[in-house]
């Protein structure tokens, strides 16, 4: 890659990410914002935690290349689950996915 | 300037995330080495830009030969999600400066995000806190990418395996929302909805669309729920 299409890349897509990121805080900071707007904000966590694991886990025909591929990365993430619950830490359950991931692979 | 209790307690939020970026920021690295970039362009790219996903996407693209503007839309439309995050801090940012809270809007990422929604809902913590956590965790992404373009290919780091402290953040994350019956909701229809886009071809929004029906479902949710009687756990 080019220098110049390294900045043309860079520029343009820091110009929309920047904009995504900045323009709902500038527009809604320091607004009485109605009832029903503060529940829906209230959960997006939920959905979009639930919507990046899903990114991460699910894809179209993940079991056509066989059953394991595809079912190691779910029961690993059971197993992040039960971790979670029981620890509610992000290093424990980061660092039991990947053992619990590299393990799998290795057997 | 923030009191030292502050760094500390944001540097030990951020811990997890830093570590996973070192994890998937070495081998982004690399994959940028490959397409020819230096050091210097992936730092400037961690710094000015600093996208995970977006950062994986572009030296793919490239070498699947898409063309700039190409890769400028798909990356764009992928990290449209980033504008749910911007919003739902808004209202944590109310007593903030606006040049704090732009500030801090303007380096949030999934990760970071996610470690401030545990924080700001577990009730002491604060925008400042909250804009180092996003400091700590781009300098642990900035520097693994440059240390991954200087080793190159030198280590091989398993690209599916260190993506998955990422997925296990996610899912800690998830798992410890509150257990109303409209999170679950929010939950469900968010998954659906990724699944859905997913089928249909559409992978690159699949996010920011699963998440916005996950919403949108669970409103539905509560508004039937209100109209019906049942007022008891609304919120």
């Amino acid at each position: 890659m080019s220098w110049a299409e390294f900045w043309v890349i860079l520029i343009g897509c820091s110009i929309t990410i920047l904009a995504c990121r900045v323009l709902p805080m500038l527009l809604l900071k320091g607004r009485e914002l109605p009832a029903w707007a503060s529940r829906a904000l209230g959960l997006i966590p939920a959905a979009a935690f639930a919507a990046l694991v899903a990114n991460d886990l699910f894809a179209p025909g993940m079991f056509e290349a066989g059953f394991w591929p595809a079912a190691i990365p779910l029961l690993v993430a059971c197993i992040v689950v039960l971790v979670a619950l029981r620890t509610r830490s992000l290093l424990w359950s980061a660092v039991t996915g990947v053992a619990a991931y590299a393990l799998l692979l290795l057997i | 300037m923030p009191s030292r209790a502050h760094v500390a307690q944001a540097f030990r939020a951020a811990v997890p995330v830093m570590l996973g970026y070192v994890a998937i920021g070495i081998p982004c690295g690399i994959l940028c080495d490959s397409i020819g970039l230096n050091a210097l362009q992936a730092l400037l790219m961690s710094c000015v830009f600093y996208s995970g996903a977006g950062q994986f996407m572009i030296p793919n693209m490239y070498l699947a030969g898409a063309p700039a503007a190409s890769i400028i839309a798909s990356v764009s439309f992928v990290n449209a999600r980033q504008m749910l995050y911007s919003a739902y801090f808004a209202p944590y940012a109310a007593t903030a400066s606006k040049r704090l809270a732009l500030f801090f809007a303007a380096t949030v990422t999934d990760e970071s995000y996610g470690v401030s929604v545990a924080k700001f809902e577990e009730g002491d913590w604060s925008i400042d806190r909250a804009l180092m956590v996003n400091l700590f965790s781009q300098s642990s992404w900035a520097i693994s990418n440059a240390v991954g373009v200087l080793v190159g290919s030198a280590i091989g780091i398993p690209l599916d395996i260190a993506a998955f402290a990422m997925t296990s953040i996610f899912i800690c994350l998830l798992v410890t929302q509150k257990l109303t019956s409209a999170n679950i909701v929010a939950a469900v229809a968010a998954m659906l909805g990724v699944l859905l886009c997913k089928a249909v071809g559409l992978s690159g929004p699949a996010i920011l669309i699963g998440a916005v029906s996950g919403v949108a479902v669970a409103m539905a949710y509560e508004a039937m729920r209100a109209r019906w009687g049942g007022k008891h756990e609304l919120g």
